[in-house]
């Protein structure tokens, strides 16, 4: 995306941007023990407030892309991308699913990971590492379309004059800085930054843009209604069945993200993590509600233009709308290093989360349990940094025909949602039809999508290997149910136990 | 005191609620292609879509503060008691 209107203005607001996530970074980790515990370093000490919280929520569930690719699917869409709206709503509905026990049960058990969640429930090392398979695999091909999308914003916004390649090593250095400097805090409290800056700019383009088109929205729609019905009318059975599907599968996906089960654990009360999600349900209408109109009026200044065209959308909306004045010049230079910052705040939540999962998980499960805390920090903080670079590596030398094994994300991570929320409230749940479950539905879900049929009469293969896995799970677990005793200990582990949890003065916490 | 625990799975209206909200967000009810009547300058499909979406958001985050109580007493108790604010 070339934008005219930016340059040097452009490199100066991401210098200003790399500055402030590096004094944060600073300021959380200062005076602090952080890498002496997983708690501390990964979690924040477990205690994040409620406005710490919320952004870092916010910023996780809503990247870059939800401008600059959201409007363009607005723009080729049209209306039927209202479903944009529910499908970030229904997040909230999902984590209510499990949520409020998960809260409970990791406070008394002291997880760091989601797959502490899953060993603790099941015992079993096959459903334990395919489960971590699953979820670093989703999670790295996550932070990879993360870390492209931020070369291409940079790039884009300097109008090329910071090359796509030093623009992610220049931002990769600075979010590993903040990251290595203060772990979760420092991600929570550069996400109320870089979340702030995201809704502003979504707001200023949106008004923008309603100045550029003049007329009202009878106008709007009365005009796409004459140049493209098809983007205005209701659509058609496919396009609806896919609506929901899409409900589905980002519901059940992005509420399951590691990095997302581990907001739950990071938050300092139930109060303030309810609270935090009630208002994150608000969000989606006047983020990608905005954006889905940003879209729409985009089709009445811009018609006409294709597919790959239609991806720079926001680019040239921004330079229309910059052209206005000296005020709008200004604050699209702030939305574009704002969508640069908003890729950052994402991407950093993942990497954390990565680091987390080889710390906790592979490191201190299996190679090495004895070690130290403090050891294991470090062996994640390395880890994130090879993943990184490995990730630079991949994107860089795109490994030809296999590409599409780097874009399955929610469709595997989502096969753990059996597995994590089932396991919390079905005590007959056994280990050995989770592990069958889990498997075929994520082969299903990368066949599907590896031959380049990611949907089925709409439904997305995710969403198939979702059923089938259910189906596995739950018919497995009632002709093969686990033992008494394991069920017994089932019970006992997923209980919430609320006559034994006691509010600890000392760390602040239940135990 | 242990007062009620509230937990949101436990309540089947509210996941049917949820589900009916989802189903007819997406307008397969209707007839392809239609747009007209146009209220308030959109097509009445894409009104009713938005305020589906809309009563789903209300509905999700007052869930999340009045259906969902599990330790939230204890927790809050503990904190003034050791002055932990």
């Amino acid at each position: 995306m070339n934008l005219t209107f930016s340059g040097a203005d452009g490199i100066i607001i991401l210098v200003v941007y790399a500055v402030i996530m590096l004094v944060v970074g600073y300021l959380a980790g200062r005076g602090k023990k952080l890498n002496e515990s997983l708690n501390d370093y990964y979690l924040a000490g477990k205690n994040l407030g409620i406005i710490a919280l919320f952004f870092t929520l916010y910023a996780t569930q809503y990247s870059g892309n939800t401008v600059v690719g959201y409007a363009p699917n607005a723009y080729r869409e049209g209306f039927s991308w209202l479903q944009s709206i529910p499908f970030m709503t229904i997040i909230v509905g999902v984590y209510l699913m499990f949520a409020p026990r998960l809260y409970a049960i990791s406070k008394r058990a002291n997880f760091i990971t989601p797959t502490d969640w899953v060993t603790y429930r099941f015992r079993n090392k096959a459903v334990t590492i395919l489960a971590i398979i699953l979820m670093l695999w989703g999670l790295g091909n996550y932070l990879l379309e993360q870390l492209v999308a931020i070369g291409q914003a940079a790039s884009g916004l300097t109008g090329g004059t910071i090359p796509y390649e030093y623009a992610v090593i220049g931002f990769v250095f600075v979010m590993l800085t903040y990251e290595w400097l203060g772990g979760m805090k420092a991600v929570a409290f550069t996400d109320v930054m870089q979340g702030i800056v995201l809704m502003v700019g979504i707001i200023v383009l949106l008004i923008g843009a309603l100045t550029l088109t003049g007329g009202g929205i009878s106008s709007l729609t009365s005009d796409i209604a004459t140049t493209a019905p098809e983007k205005i009318g209701v659509p058609d059975s496919i396009t609806s069945v896919n609506w929901l599907s899409m409900i589905l599968l980002v519901g059940f996906g992005a509420a399951i993200y590691p990095h997302a089960v581990q907001r739950i654990y990071s938050s300092q009360s139930e109060r303030t993590l309810k609270r935090s999600l009630s208002r994150i349900a608000l969000m989606p209408p006047i983020t990608t509600g905005f954006v889905l109109i940003i879209g729409i009026i985009g089709i009445q200044l811009f018609p006409d233009l294709d597919t790959a065209a239609s991806e720079q959308l926001v680019g040239l909306m921004a330079n229309e709308v910059a052209a206005i004045n000296g005020f709008y010049y200004w604050m699209m230079v702030i939305l574009f290093g704002g969508i640069v910052a908003a890729i950052v705040s994402t991407a950093d939540s993942a990497l954390l989360s990565f680091s987390s999962m080889v710390s906790n998980d592979i490191y201190g499960k299996y190679i090495n349990p004895d070690a130290p805390e403090k050891k294991k920090v470090k062996v994640g903080k390395f880890a994130g940094i090879g993943v990184i670079a490995l990730l630079l590596w991949i994107a860089w030398n795109p490994p030809g025909t296999l590409y599409q094994i780097f874009v399955l994300k929610f469709e595997l991570l989502v096969q753990v949602f059996p597995a994590f929320v089932l396991g919390l409230y079905w005590k007959r749940l056994a280990a050995v039809p989770v592990f069958w479950g889990m498997l075929t539905g994520a082969i299903i879900a990368a066949a599907m999508t590896l031959t380049g049929n990611s949907t089925l009469l709409g439904v997305h293969g995710g969403v198939i290997g979702l059923a089938a896995n259910f189906f596995i799970c739950t018919v497995g677990s009632l002709l093969i149910p686990a033992s008494q005793a394991k069920q017994d200990e089932a019970e006992e582990r997923s209980s919430m136990k609320l006559e034994e949890i006691k509010y600890n003065e000392k760390t602040g916490s239940l135990g | 005191m242990q007062k009620k625990v509230k937990e949101p799975i436990r309540k089947p209206w509210i996941w049917i609620t949820m589900g009916l909200l989802v189903l007819f967000n997406a307008p397969w009810y209707l007839p392809v292609g239609s747009m007209e009547p146009y209220i308030l300058g959109v097509p009445y499909w894409v009104l009713i879509s938005t305020v589906l979406s809309l009563v789903l958001c209300g509905f999700l985050s007052w869930l999340c503060l009045h259906e969902w109580d599990i330790v939230e007493d204890l927790e809050e108790e503990g904190r003034e008691r050791s002055g932990n604010k």
